[in-house]
């Protein structure tokens, strides 16, 4: 089932002279979990604001094309009414927790949508089940580490029941164990609650092994859009770098050693490996 | 200067006056209003002050109104001179009352904002019509207080990293050094309120007019209680006034000693 | 010209009397380059703002270039120390480029020629002449992050800190950030960088020290640390995907103390060859 369809998009910011997203075209299947990376200002976080519908409503500027999310064109569909099927959660934990707690934040969306206070008060207790924040329900933003804000954030989403979750860098200012403590969670979103997903990262080794497909941007324009063991052996990836794991994958395989797919993680590599020495010795 | 607005600053207690609705707080804090604007009289504006210390008591906050009351004393003592030296009969017991009424009112408020939070604060105003706009624009500047403070810091210590000094050089000169300050600050917060607009549009904000409440405030047997009871003091005193009847101790004045 | 840059000496701190510096012993030698790691909350920036006088000691000494850091302005030592924080839009506020580039240089009094003389050197550096007369917050946030970089470097600090230089940035700007430390390397700086990216500092930075709750729980070279789990673990950091591989194939004969991808290579023939 296609939940977005993009079709020939492009999209220049007001005021601006040049195109921000050139010639965009892909579909998403429901349940995919995307990897959407690529250099600073390649576009990434503009293509992730079409989804939500903030780009064309919020920011204005010129958008071509087609975009149709869940079967509804974006152009005609205001932000607030999207905004009930595709989630979002932004880099800056700061700026998505407006209210003095962590269980009113959570209820907040679900107070917009305008819903019966019961189905508020057990979404919202089903919610901070589901995400283990019993013990800071009750505590406000700034008492919080940047994990937990981020989590409170996927929360306060979650409780709306979107199909597609979309995160634009939500690790970029958290620490590593938080930032893998996350990104496990978005993982199991994808896979238990089967949530489309949409994570735009950086962090290439932390992800490759968990999602089911890898779209890299360049200077507006999608360069590459496949599984992760294929993207990571194209040339084109070297623009973001490869985790140092594929290139001692690559360095054996250019001696000779066949080593099959290409490893998407350390425990990965290393099953290969063990294989190969069981095999030769 | 930090320790005046102690006494107004919410602490989460367990006592009665914190666990009164709002809304019940309100018509305390209204009533002793009208109550001490309507006096000019040293007597009944003491009663009215008065009336608010069992309130200090219960709710456990003494340290804290007192902290702020002390602060105060500045204004107190610049009131009563000016209130002296500005009437021309009755001085002393004019400056007497004005500092009566200042201390009744800031008595006043400061017992309900020791006891209430901001959020029900802005819950009552919204059970009694506020739009959710307005409620949600006071709720999330209080929100946002702490990070701003944070900003600021960082700002300075980045712009004294650069050799900025702030106390140096004349005053012209002390002003100028603001400017690296106030600058940054004003972009970094505009630019935080433009990704905080996007975030309250993925949350669906402004889909309805009309939204609904997570929390809920309800009135209770107490709450009415406390009600009834101000309202028959507070009346009893208006009501005096209005219809010339106070009694005569009431109506003491001191002696015109100026 | 063997010098001490930095002596800390039983350094305590607290703030708001939750205390986030507990006892930290640390020397620091011209032309060092040393990343501090730890996770979000270790006392890394607390520990680094004394170096350049932000905050004094509660308790303890700090020293810098010789000097006890109590004794003197922020002023005074930020001549000699530059400090990069991890956010440029917490900085930039003058007219053009180049006007934010020179601030430092005005404010420390040096002389008109030899400011000229600075701000284009540092422009040049940070590739952003072309920008010099435009308004600092019409560049984008990679060029925004050069900048403040540039106006650091612009009155030519003899130790150079940087706050969380790699946080948010994409792989090529992490390169040019390397290469700007080895430049500054080159050029006898000494250099202080606070991260808890793990695979930015293996093999770029000769001295790793590990902070956790207040506290340095390790100081070497940065095969050795990096290959410590134990330590790593304690704060908070991941280990890099060498290591992490090394471990795991502890067993079949590959050390553990491998960083980098060649060495792992090297090893994993010798394994297969046989």
């Amino acid at each position: 089932m296609k939940v977005i369809e993009i079709k020939n998009v492009t999209f220049t910011y007001r005021g601006n002279n040049e195109p921000s997203l050139l010639n965009i075209n892909f579909e998403v299947e429901k349940g995919e979990f995307i990897l959407l990376t690529g250099p600073s200002g390649c576009g990434k976080s503009t293509l992730c604001r079409l989804f939500n519908g903030l780009i064309p409503h919020f920011y204005g500027g010129k958008l071509e094309g087609e975009v149709i999310v869940l079967d509804m064109n974006v152009k005609d569909t205001p932000t607030y009414e999207l905004a009930r099927h595709v989630g979002m959660v932004f880099q800056d934990p700061e700026n998505q927790l407006f209210l003095s707690n962590v269980e009113k934040e959570i209820a907040f969306g679900l107070e917009n949508l305008g819903l019966p206070r019961r189905e508020i008060q057990r979404r919202v207790k089903e919610v901070i089940e589901y995400m283990g924040l019993e013990n800071i329900k009750d505590k406000a933003p700034y008492e919080l580490s940047g994990g937990q804000q981020q989590k409170v954030a996927i929360a306060s989403v979650l409780a709306m029941q979107p199909e597609i979750l979309v995160l634009d860098e939500p690790t970029a200012n958290l620490d590593p164990y938080s930032s893998l403590d996350l990104l496990n969670i978005v993982t199991r979103l994808n896979k238990e609650l089967k949530m489309t997903v949409i994570i735009v990262e950086h962090k290439l080794e932390m992800l490759l092994d968990k999602v089911s497909r890898l779209m890299l941007m360049n200077k507006g324009r999608i360069v590459l859009d496949k599984a992760p063991q294929e993207a990571v052996l194209n040339s084109k990836i070297k623009i973001v770098g490869v985790p140092k794991i594929i290139e001692v994958y690559e360095q054996l395989k250019g001696t000779g050693y066949d080593l099959g797919k290409p490893p998407l993680s350390p425990e990965d590599f290393v099953n290969t490996i063990r294989k190969m020495v069981d095999t030769h010795g | 200067m930090d320790s005046i607005f102690e006494g107004f600053k919410f602490k989460k207690k367990n006592t009665i006056i914190h666990n009164l609705d709002p809304r019940a707080k309100s018509v305390y804090l209204v009533m002793s209003f009208i109550s001490a604007l309507l006096f000019t009289e040293p007597i009944p504006l003491i009663i009215i002050f008065l009336t608010s210390l069992p309130l200090v008591f219960i709710a456990k906050t003494f340290r804290e109104w007192s902290r702020s009351m002390k602060s105060l004393s500045f204004f107190i003592a610049f009131i009563f001179i000016l209130n002296l030296i500005s009437m021309t009969e009755n001085r002393l017991n004019y400056a007497f009352s004005m500092v009566f009424r200042f201390l009744a009112l800031t008595s006043a408020f400061s017992v309900f904002f020791l006891t209430t939070t901001p959020d029900d604060f802005m819950s009552a105003l919204e059970k009694i019509g506020l739009p959710k706009e307005y409620t949600l624009m006071f709720t999330m500047s209080m929100r946002f207080v702490p990070t701003l403070a944070r900003d600021l810091q960082i700002i300075v210590d980045a712009q004294k990293s650069r050799g900025l000094e702030l106390e140096k050089g004349s005053l012209i000169r002390k002003v100028k050094n603001y400017v690296p300050i106030l600058i940054p600050l004003i972009i970094y917060e505009i630019r935080r309120s433009i990704m905080i607009a996007e975030a309250l549009e993925a949350r669906a904000f402004g889909a309805l007019k009309q939204t609904t409440s997570y929390t809920e405030l309800k009135m209770k047997f107490k709450d009415y209680i406390f009600i009834i009871i101000i309202i028959i003091f507070f009346g009893t005193l208006i009501f005096l006034k209005i219809f010339n009847l106070m009694p005569v101790w009431m109506t003491i004045k001191l002696p015109e000693i100026f | 010209m063997v010098e001490t840059v930095v002596e800390v000496e039983n350094l305590y701190y607290s703030y708001n009397s939750h205390p986030v510096l507990r006892g930290i012993n640390l020397e620091i030698r011209r032309g060092e380059i040393v990343a501090i790691m730890g996770e979000n909350g270790a006392g890394k920036t607390t520990l680094i703002k004394h170096f350049n006088g932000l905050l004094k000691p509660k308790k303890g000494l700090v020293k810098v270039f010789g000097v006890d850091t109590r004794k003197v302005s922020v002023a005074e030592l930020s001549r000699k120390v530059g400090l990069v924080f991890q956010n440029p839009d917490h900085q930039l506020f003058a007219e053009t480029v180049e006007k934010e580039v020179e601030f430092a240089l005005r404010n420390f009094g040096f002389k008109e020629e030899v400011i000229k003389r600075r701000v284009e050197w540092a422009l040049n550096l940070m590739g952003l002449t072309k920008y010099r007369n435009r308004s600092p917050f019409t560049l984008s946030i990679g060029e925004r992050k050069r900048l403040a970089i540039a106006s650091v470097l612009s009155y030519d600090p003899e130790l150079i800190i940087f706050d969380e230089p790699t946080a948010g940035q994409d792989f090529l700007q992490k390169e040019r950030i390397a290469e700007l430390l080895n430049l500054l390397r080159t050029q006898g700086k000494t250099v202080i960088i606070v991260t808890h990216d793990v695979e930015f500092v293996a093999t770029r930075f000769e001295r790793v020290i590990v902070m956790s709750q207040g506290r340095i729980i390790g100081d070497g070279s940065f095969r050795k640390i990096l290959s410590n789990l134990e330590i790593l673990k304690k704060a908070r950091l991941l280990p890099p995907q060498i290591v992490k591989c090394a471990w795991l194939l502890s067993d079949i004969g590959i050390p553990r103390d491998i960083i980098y991808p060649e060495e792992l290579v090297e090893k994993l023939e010798k394994i297969l060859r046989r």
